[in-house]
């Protein structure tokens, strides 16, 4: 292997890092603290996706400027959701979740495909496929401002978990419930909210992967798992354990992936099993937030 | 009161049945209407569609003085190859439906296949161009298309016809059935030309990133690079090779090109880039079907289909299959699966699709597989076999950073 190649997998590795982390963000935020496995999550990427390709479309907004308008977006359809369907089924069992979740992902994915038909579509702003290159090694612009948005996100969340009075309530609730509760904390709110930032975090992840890949109503099932696998792979418990296991993830994918790229997806799945037979709770994590 | 509603609905809903099973055949299908190639199934349903259609139109088929109106009942497979098989045994045991049309792609047909075996039902398919599936003795299912293993035959050839000197060529695939044998029928075909093949690997299905791939390949500076999978997959494979600033000399898909979205996702960094196809508009076929040319193939659809500006080459062969089985059942003068099998297995019709006959195995080996090139006028011609060529081939492709 030459150094530009070993380079290049650096950097490729690392730019996949940071979107895979976004994508899993929201997913652990409300596994961690609603202890729901939101099978759904991926679903509302694709809705971010096309959120930013039709304000594209329709009236040229870049997509690194519409993250925000598909944030808002979703964090609305969140909330609403969570409040209208997923509250039914808070205290049931895990199974009723994984049901529930997974039926919404279905019906998601089919009313995107009835409206948007399965047509292959991207977002291609100017810029796209333009970069710099380091030596040998190329660096999209893209990619590389994918990578900034969601390290931003990523540490935007976690000083509002740890800051904030209303991230500390959402914590508390995630740590123990009852007491959460007696201290005055109103848990649907807090729900819904955690839900909604989810689902927001979901769509800026949409956002961006819609600048990288070319989507249809079926790109979301995929990426559920993978923030599944990174969230096993990292562990819950605090946004740096997402970083980890994103890391972790790009890296397997990516050197497997040079070498041997008809296995990637085996290894990756095979340190799963292993992981969770040696360290069911993830490298770092704890079983909350 | 409600009881006997019910029960006269009931009576009713099978009075009609009845009915339409007397003069109506049925085609069975399962097609991807969701999941990875929900496209592709959408091709596939419009064309059985459009030519069932058509022949309706005409007045149907006439199988011993009586005729019959065509029909077609199908369910969205999910892309699942076993919800596939599912929804066979379903069509044939619960649907009753007298006939199959195959699924999309190599690993749907190849389960439903095995069903189709055990109840003796045949089943022509148009989008499952695997040899795999052919390989286990089936009698009953037969295949429409040029085999995987020519895909990306034309391309090679088209490149050297511009290019004799050109020597090496990196092949990546997809790791399902049919892009496998794509892939592998490439190699041994640059290797039998004399070229060196410098890399030649399998990415999983559903992959989201190839740049791994890529940059291997960059490292061993490949003259062509092919890619066999589906349509995603090539689109990741150019917008990734123009990240990572990867510019061989000539890129060619098995599967991708030959679809208007290619271009409608990669703009102009679709020029340049070919595409394997089974047919195109621009070919020179004179059959003897309702349509007879391509071209008139092609008028008529988007007569039908406003929103489809070229025709993919899966909405011809998906039409072609219906065809084939108007063929075989005029001629065996029945509906009786066995008498309709052995009349496809005897079929030699020329169509506006090529000819349609198939060896003992039920592969349709007769028909060559051509080439198109996105050219940087905007449109897509076909560049070979040379003869029917619209254009030459434009080659080298210039790197990405020089356009």
């Amino acid at each position: 292997m030459s150094s530009a190649e070993l380079g290049q997998i650096a950097v490729n590795a690392l730019l996949l890092s940071g979107i895979l982390a976004l994508v899993a963000l929201g997913f652990s935020l409300v596994w961690g603290i609603m202890n729901i496995v939101n099978l759904s999550h991926g679903a509302f990427i694709v809705l971010g996706a096309y959120l930013t390709f039709w304000m594209y479309a329709i009236w040229k907004i870049d997509p690194f400027v519409s993250i925000p308008i598909s944030m808002a977006v979703m964090f609305g359809l969140g909330y609403l959701i969570q409040r209208s369907l997923i509250n039914q089924v808070i205290r049931a069992p895990l199974l009723a979740t994984f049901l529930l979740t997974f039926g919404l992902e279905i019906l998601i994915v089919n009313l995107i495909n009835y409206f948007f038909k399965a047509d292959t579509r991207s977002v291609q702003p100017a810029y796209s496929g333009t970069g710099f290159t380091l030596g040998p090694v190329r660096v999209p612009y893209i990619r590389l401002g994918a990578l900034f948005v969601s390290l931003a996100l990523v540490l935007a969340l976690g000083a509002f978990l740890n800051r904030s009075r209303l991230g500390r309530a959402i914590r508390a609730t995630g740590m123990d419930l009852d007491a959460a509760r007696l201290s005055g904390v109103k848990v649907a709110t807090i729900y819904g909210l955690t839900f909604a930032i989810g689902a927001a975090l979901a769509g800026a992840a949409g956002s961006l992967l819609s600048t990288q890949v070319a989507f249809d109503p079926n790109l979301g099932g995929p990426y559920t798992q993978r923030a599944f696998v990174i969230c096993v792979l990292g562990g819950l418990g605090n946004v740096v354990n997402v970083l980890i296991g994103a890391a972790l993830y790009a890296v397997i994918e990516v050197v497997v992936g040079s070498r041997l790229p008809a296995l990637s997806q085996a290894v990756t799945f095979g340190i799963l099993v292993l992981l969770l037979i040696v360290r069911p709770q993830g490298i770092a994590g704890k079983g909350f937030y | 009161m409600k009881k006997s509603a019910t029960l006269l609905a009931l009576a009713f809903w099978m009075a009609a049945a009845c009915a339409l099973a007397a003069d109506t055949i049925v085609f069975g299908a399962a097609i991807s209407i969701t999941g990875k190639t929900a496209k592709e199934g959408e091709y596939t349903r419009d064309g059985y569609q459009f030519a069932i259609d058509k022949i309706n139109e005409l007045g149907g088929i006439k199988v011993g003085g009586k005729t019959y109106k065509l029909e077609m009942k199908y369910y969205d497979d999910e892309t699942k190859p076993e919800r596939t098989a599912q929804l066979i045994e379903k069509l044939i045991n619960e649907d009753k439906v007298n006939l199959i049309l195959g699924p999309y792609g190599s690993s749907p047909t190849g389960t439903a296949a095995p069903i189709c075996e055990r109840y003796k039902i045949p089943m022509v398919e148009a989008n499952g161009s695997a040899e795999s599936i052919f390989s286990k003795g089936y009698k009953y299912t037969f295949m429409i298309l040029s085999p995987a293993k020519l895909y990306l035959r034309g391309i090679i050839d088209a490149v050297r016809s511009k290019d004799p000197k050109v020597k090496t060529v990196a092949i990546l695939g997809e790791n399902e059935s049919f892009s496998k044998e794509v892939a592998g029928g490439a190699a041994e075909y640059a290797k039998e030309k004399g070229l060196s093949v410098v890399y030649d690997e399998l990415y999983p299905t559903n992959a989201q990133d190839v740049s791994a791939l890529l940059t291997a390949i960059k490292g061993k500076n490949a003259d062509i690079i092919l890619g066999s999978g589906h349509l995603q997959d090539s689109l990741l494979i150019v917008k990734q090779s123009k990240d990572l600033g990867v510019s061989p000399k000539a890129m060619g898909f098995s599967v991708g090109p030959s679809s208007p979205e290619f271009r409608a996702n990669l703009g102009k960094s679709a020029d340049y880039i070919f595409g394997a196809t089974q047919w195109t508009e621009a070919l020179k076929y004179n059959g003897d079907d309702p349509w007879k040319t391509p071209k008139a193939f092609g008028d008529a659809f988007r007569a039908k289909h406003p929103n489809y500006k070229s025709i993919p080459y899966q909405v011809a062969e998906s039409a072609v299959a219906v065809i084939a089985y108007q063929k075989a059942i005029e001629k065996a003068a029945s509906l009786d699966p066995t008498k309709v099998r052995d009349a496809l297995a005897a079929i030699d019709v020329m169509t506006y699709y090529g000819k349609v006959k198939f060896d003992s195995r039920g592969v349709n080996i007769y028909k060559p597989m051509a080439a198109e090139q996105y050219q940087p006028d905007g449109n897509k011609y076909t560049v070979w076999p040379a003869d029917v060529a619209e254009k030459p081939p434009l080659y080298p492709m210039p790197a990405w950073d020089k356009r």
